[in-house]
């Protein structure tokens, strides 16, 4: 009655059936867009935008390419700190004390319930305009060395922006906190309490305990969600474009603005995304199997 | 009685000689919190503006170009200091200079009085009227009263001057609002949208590209606008040299040139793509 799941996968009537629907559909919108929208294509402008020649030779990043590093740069800071912050979040909300779990809990459901647009705006406006120029960030980058002024720029980008991407970083970092905190939350909770029992009764201390027993095994079980949830961020910072953070939809928006080529360039847009979190999904792919095989030997 | 008249005077002397003092404490405060100051101590003025044709767009090199990216360049010139432009999202430029992300707003930003109520505006430094832009299937059409009709749909970037415009003049056609010039004009190239109305020239030099696809209803000059710089309330002098400034090089004929050159024809569009 049913198949028989030994037999050697082939390409069937079913599948040429589906792929021709599909093909047809596909060039049914096409012909169907052509005639609706006025558009001329012109691809020519779209290598200019990824890199220039510069005048002193060579090629440089022009700026749909230093949109994306921005993006990227602002993905791994964030994902850095809010991993950080989370983690502490995930781990006072596993606790068995009162105050740290209701904290946890209380900034989970506050971040949670907002949407993140609404944060971004929130948080620009009231909180960052108060902080960052408080931590005196502007005045101490427009004080670096040539030396300094070449790491920050490594590692945030150019100097005179990096005070906003930092906002942006923040922004973003926050937001990821409380995901990153339901994910150690669960983590931690996926250890049998047995474990524990155990380590306790064999004379470890609660912190012996939590990094010698239980952090192994739920640094294994949060793997998969964090690496999704990295790729999620990756996405999410598009947001922060609001804000005005010198990122790829920003720039975009520039970009699209001022050549006139509008589809061209979202659809570049579209494509360097999806090239940077495929690529991603695949890295981490491999890095679970990895992780799977060492944990067999 | 004599006592006391002697300890009214000399409150009244203290008070004389004071009061002249606390006023020049307070004029030196506000001279010293001048962002003019700021900008001076820190070697760099930092300007807040907007992608938008022709008035700050990117070039092929990435680097900003346009009428007011002339205008910010002049100004930090003879200020001595260096510019640094933050390009900031129209929806949130107000917001932006409130909460001090930059120092002065120079973004093609016409004076209304509900911005002037949140920001203060120097003396104008462009004129640019709106333009209007209509799809072919409005040809025909008489202008404006067959525009306020129920299924014309009018487009106009949000937080615009136009809309405003759109909604007071047309109230029974439709307006909808985009975020950004480009999608404003592919609505109506579209023909999803009928009806775009923006400042001038970017009406004109859409309708010069696409002939046969929008035309322009109207040639008439609609609320010609006055665009300003736009700085933080309580700083009078920011105003005052930021108005003089304006007023110097109007005379001189530097503003009416750099204008002419952007937005007279497109001399400059080799710069922006191939």
């Amino acid at each position: 009655m049913y198949p028989d799941p030994d037999r050697p996968r082939r390409f069937g009537a079913l599948d040429a059936a589906l792929i021709a629907v599909a093909v047809v559909a596909g060039a049914y919108v096409w012909f169907r867009v052509a005639d609706v929208l006025a558009y001329r294509w012109d691809w020519g402008f779209l290598p200019g935008t990824l890199i220039r020649s510069d005048p002193d030779g060579g090629w440089r990043p022009n700026l749909l390419l230093e949109g994306l590093l921005t993006t990227i740069r602002l993905s791994l800071w964030a994902m850095v700190l809010g991993g950080a912050l989370g983690l502490l979040l995930g781990v006072m909300a596993s606790s068995a004390r009162l105050l740290p779990k209701m904290t946890a809990t209380a900034y989970v459901g506050l971040i949670r319930n907002m949407p993140p647009l609404v944060f971004v705006f929130v948080f620009y406006f009231f909180l960052s305009a108060q902080i960052i120029p408080a931590l005196g960030v502007d005045a101490a980058l427009r004080a670096l060395s040539p030396a300094g002024a070449a790491l920050v720029g490594a590692l945030l980008g150019p100097p005179a922006l990096a005070e906003n991407l930092l906002s942006g970083v923040l922004c973003l970092a926050l937001l990821e906190a409380a995901y990153i905190c339901e994910i150690v939350r669960a983590g931690i909770g996926s250890v049998p309490d047995a474990q524990r029992e155990a380590a306790r009764s064999l004379g470890l201390s609660g912190f012996q305990t939590f990094r010698l027993v239980t952090a192994p095994q739920a640094l294994r079980a949060v793997t998969p969600p964090m690496a999704n949830q990295f790729i999620m961020l990756v996405k999410n910072s598009a947001i922060v474009s609001l804000i005005s953070v010198q990122e790829l939809t920003f720039i975009a928006t520039e970009v699209a603005v001022s050549t006139g080529r509008r589809f061209e360039t979202w659809i570049v847009v579209a494509a360097l995304y999806f090239a940077l979190c495929y690529s991603l999904s695949r890295l981490f792919a491999r890095l679970e199997r990895r992780m799977r095989l060492t944990d067999r030997r | 009685m004599k006592f006391t008249g002697a300890i009214l005077g000399a409150v009244m002397t203290a008070a004389a000689v004071a009061a002249p003092a606390a006023a020049q404490d307070a004029q030196q405060a506000l001279a010293q919190t001048s962002v003019i100051e700021t900008i001076k101590q820190r070697g760099v003025m930092r300007v807040g503006m907007a992608t938008f044709v022709p008035w700050a767009m990117r070039d092929k090199n990435g680097a900003l170009i346009g009428f007011e990216i002339d205008v910010a360049n002049k100004l930090a010139a003879d200020m001595e200091v260096t510019v640094e432009f933050v390009p900031t999202a129209w929806d949130g430029i107000i917001p932006a200079l409130l909460a001090g992300k930059f120092d002065v707003i120079i973004g093609g930003m016409s004076i209304t009085p509900a911005r002037n109520l949140t920001v203060n505006f120097t003396a104008p430094y462009a004129n640019s009227s709106l333009g209007v832009m209509a799809h072919v299937g409005m040809e025909g059409k008489a202008w404006p009263e067959d525009y306020n009709q129920p299924g014309v749909t009018f487009v106009c970037r949000r937080g615009a001057t136009p809309c405003a415009y759109i909604a007071e003049r047309f109230p029974k056609a439709a307006l909808r609002q985009f975020d950004d010039q480009g999608q404003t004009l592919q609505e109506v190239l579209n023909g999803s949208a009928q009806v775009l109305v923006d400042s001038q020239p970017l009406p004109s030099f859409t309708i010069y590209d696409n002939p046969g696809v929008v035309f322009a209803p109207t040639g008439e000059k609609i609320n010609p606008g006055n665009e300003a710089f736009a700085v933080r309330k309580g700083d009078p002098d920011a105003l005052n040299f930021f108005d003089n400034w304006i007023l110097v090089n109007r005379a001189s004929g530097w503003l009416e040139q750099r204008h002419a050159y952007w937005f007279g024809g497109r001399p400059w569009a080799d710069l922006v793509s191939n």
